[in-house]
């Protein structure tokens, strides 16, 4: 199976965008969607297990990816040539293109939204602002250079003639960025584990 | 309605269309030049439109609490 749907890339490498890379999006997309309206569904049911639920799971999904990422996948990507590299970044960004900035909102507004419900979402406290801090921080890479650098991947893949180099280039630092985000989600998670017991 | 949560989405768009915007000028630039198809522009305005349609997805939710 992985065979047979590697071999179009190889083939049409040099007219642009790869035929899966749609289908990957429209995956993408297709998943991407349930986490907002998990959050619309738990609001609109007022139940707080739901909200919940929205919000540890879609933030457990996000650092879990993160972790995965910043932990095994960047040593496997560092262990390949780059054109199994550029291979690996044809599939991976379509797949994660909408399903990341999705988590990411949804365990964020989620995690408002539950915080406001249960009368924790008190700005002086020091938790809360760290928590705050670290969600700055991880928005601002996710919009900074996560999300540019995919749309720049796309970009240079739709090209007569993609430069190897720079979607690798690309993609590594993606993936550098996956594990500074795991450990500012290890420490947010401190944050909620205190918020959640004291 | 929550007016401040609202403003954090509309916040998080306006920012998302800012990134898009100067990525849609460099690959603009590219077409121009012959370099990239017109498949990377259309790819480009679906994967806009699709994150948009997350981000408005989002926005409901400050209106149910």
């Amino acid at each position: 199976m992985a065979v047979a749907r590697a071999a179009p890339s190889v083939q049409t490498a040099s007219t642009g965008l790869p035929p899966y890379t749609k289908s990957l999006l429209k995956w993408s997309f297709a998943i991407g969607v349930i986490p907002p309206v998990a959050l619309v569904a738990a609001l609109a049911l007022k139940s707080l297990y739901m909200l919940d639920y929205v919000h540890v799971l879609t933030g457990g999904a996000w650092t879990g990816f993160d972790l995965y990422t910043g932990l095994i996948l960047s040593r496997i990507l560092r262990s390949l040539e780059v054109p199994a590299r550029v291979e690996v970044a044809k599939r991976l960004t379509p797949t994660t293109f909408f399903i990341l900035p999705s988590l990411s909102a949804v365990a964020i507004t989620a995690g408002i939204y539950l915080a406001q419900k249960l009368g924790e979402f008190n700005l002086n406290d020091p938790w809360i602002l760290a928590a705050g801090a670290i969600v700055i921080i991880l928005v601002a890479q996710g919009f900074g250079i996560f999300l540019p650098n995919g749309v720049r991947i796309f970009l240079e893949l739709a090209k007569a003639k993609p430069d190897p180099a720079l979607i690798s280039k690309l993609t590594m630092r993606n993936v550098r960025l996956a594990a500074s985000q795991a450990v500012f989600q290890i420490l947010i998670i401190l944050v909620m584990a205190h918020l959640a017991v004291y | 309605m929550n007016a401040s949560a609202l403003l954090a989405i509309v916040a998080f768009a306006g920012a998302l269309l800012l990134v898009f915007g100067y990525l849609y000028r460099i690959a603009a630039k590219s077409h121009a030049k012959g370099e990239l198809a017109d498949e990377g522009i259309r790819i480009l305005r679906w994967a806009l439109l699709g994150q948009l349609v997350i981000f408005l997805i989002l926005a409901i939710t400050a209106f149910l609490t």
